[in-house]
């Protein structure tokens, strides 16, 4: 226990450290400030998926419709006045808070019955399939979503990356410690159980629909407030850059590189990738794919069940 | 006198292929019922349907005189019957211990969790010695017995176990049937799926012998132990 003290101890100084940062003269304007940010936004989809697939065994293929339904809900709370004529959506407790209910809603609707009737595989190939279904119905929406280019929100409001930084490190580890709670929890222990083994799960009285749905719901609005978030610093939502597929890969990348079902998996795993990724692009910039694939695959050969578990090799 | 499980005229299928055929059964509180038979006879899939894992074509299950047709599994769980499935069923990710706080998982069951444990560590003390262990790590016999105290947890009104001496040593099986023998001794009303027929017979008050998909016999444990025709069907006996 005394170990769990001091990761907990020292998790504690890492994330207080890291929300002073922004306070030294001159670190906003850094390029590491940037890739700091963007370490938490791949945090918090990591941790998202990592509590679907990692703690709960369900292999969500849809996560990039959840980041663009986050996203989109943004844009269209500006484009189309939804809180107001008058409304601000630009850090606006309300629209993020929407844009993570939107996607967990969706989550709702469409987990339903993909979770009561398919398994394993088939359920992934159908969150799949709901992404697809997602993006052509933006890039098919008309003038209301903009189609196929999106809706450019006004970039005025940006005075610096200052606040998108602390609301990332906020729900990143807001996210990691939701996640930690829950794995001491009876909701945790209860999908633990049903990824172990849903038949017995549900033969000890777990309700293993109505668990999947809450981890497919809270992942879900995670990874919706993510979108937001990325939409605050992009000013343009599109199909592109918001539906792209890249947007469940990564969080699949990151939690398996760092170690999927268990609580700091995930952070490491986004470190690793935003690292990775970054450099590679900077060093290498027409090889950076290969580059990172390589990254990838070595990394899958030599710590098959990721970073995290790799010091716990040996032990009971 | 009302059966504190009753089957009815059962029909079960496993997607197209039909698995049971008119079945009739009874389980009354306090006994021993043995359900016995050659591999595929069907017995598990009469386990999996009492338990909610299955849908019945036809027939009634009724446990304390309400139907369990189209009840969930976990709402069965919660009416009082817990199931130890072939296999076991356990969380081999999760540890001694958090197998078996989700033996606890029903609200009703909580409050009592502490005294249940106290008992299932006084059965089983080699669970007590490895509660912080991964329940994969265990041999196959402590993993039945986990199984097993993961069911009584719950303080079920019934317990089924399927098969409980599969694949386990003889001196295991032993202890299996000595542990089924001293259950009884406390109340426990259990219907017991077995292979090794002399020794379920021997353990049980009645028993039921399947054979593919349709009960054959039933009666006495006892009488059926004697019967010729189990003696040499079932336990190689020479005419």
């Amino acid at each position: 226990m005394t170990r769990e003290k001091r990761i907990i101890g020292l998790s504690a100084i890492i994330v207080a450290a890291l929300a002073l940062l922004p306070f030294v003269p001159g670190a906003a304007d850094s390029y590491l400030f940037f890739l700091l940010y963007l370490f938490f936004l791949y945090t918090i989809i990591g941790q998202a998926w990592n509590l679907v697939a990692g703690y709960t065994g369900q292999i969500s293929l849809g996560q990039h419709a959840f980041f663009g339904l986050g996203a989109y809900t943004a844009a269209l709370v500006w484009s189309r006045g939804l809180f107001g004529a008058e409304h601000v959506y630009y850090f606006d407790p309300l629209t993020l808070i929407a844009s993570g209910l939107v996607a967990a809603a969706f989550a709702l609707v469409i987990g339903f019955p993909l979770l009561s009737k398919l398994r394993g595989d088939y359920f992934a190939l159908g969150t799949l399939g709901f992404g697809e279904i997602v993006r052509v119905a933006f890039v098919k929406g008309g003038s209301y979503t903009g189609g196929p280019f999106g809706i450019v929100l006004p970039s005025s409001l940006y005075e610096s990356l200052r606040p998108h930084y602390w609301l990332g490190l906020g729900l990143a580890a807001g996210l990691t410690l939701l996640i930690f709670w829950i794995r001491r929890s009876s909701l945790g222990l209860a999908l633990v159980a049903i990824r172990d083994d849903e038949m017995a799960a549900s033969s000890n009285g777990v309700n293993v629909l109505k668990y999947k749905l809450v981890a497919f719901a809270l992942g879900a609005f995670f990874t919706g407030m993510a979108g937001c978030l990325q939409a605050y610093y992009l000013f343009h939502v599109s199909p592109e850059g918001f539906l792209n597929l890249n947007w469940t890969l990564y969080p699949i990348l990151i939690a398996v590189i760092g170690g999927s079902g268990t609580v700091l998996g995930p952070v490491i795993g986004a470190l690793a990738v935003t690292v990775v990724f970054s450099y590679a692009n900077i060093f290498f910039p027409e090889l950076h794919p290969i580059f990172s694939g390589l990254a990838i695959i070595l990394v899958m050969l030599f710590m098959p069940n990721g970073i995290m578990r790799l010091r716990f090799r040996g032990r009971a | 006198m009302n059966h504190l499980l009753e089957i009815k005229d059962l029909s079960v299928a496993y997607g197209d292929v039909q698995a049971l055929w008119d079945v009739s059964a009874h389980v009354d509180e306090g006994t021993v019922v043995s359900v016995v038979g050659a591999n595929g006879a069907g017995k598990s899939t009469l386990m999996r349907a009492i338990s909610g894992l299955l849908e019945p074509l036809s027939g009634d299950i009724l446990f304390r005189g309400e139907t369990l047709v189209g009840v969930p599994a976990q709402e069965i769980t919660a009416r009082g019957i817990s199931h130890v499935p072939e296999g076991r069923g356990l969380f081999t990710q999760l540890t001694v211990q958090e197998n078996l706080e989700l033996g606890a998982y029903l609200a009703h069951v909580r409050p009592h969790f502490a005294a249940s444990l106290d008992h299932v560590f006084t059965l089983f003390p080699k669970l007590k010695e490895r509660r912080g262990q991964k329940a994969g790590s265990l041999s196959g016999g402590e993993q039945q017995m986990l199984a097993i105290g993961r069911a009584l947890i719950a303080r079920p009104k019934l317990l089924i176990l399927d098969e409980p001496s599969l694949g386990l040593s003889p001196l295991v099986v032993r202890q299996m049937f000595e542990l089924i023998a001293r259950l009884h001794d406390e109340g426990v009303t259990l219907l017991l799926v077995e292979q090794n027929i002399r020794q379920a017979l021997k353990a049980a008050d009645r028993a039921y012998v399947l054979q593919t998909g349709h009960v054959a016999m039933q009666g006495e444990a006892a009488a059926l132990l004697e019967n010729p025709q189990v003696q040499k069907t079932y336990m190689g006996a020479l005419d």
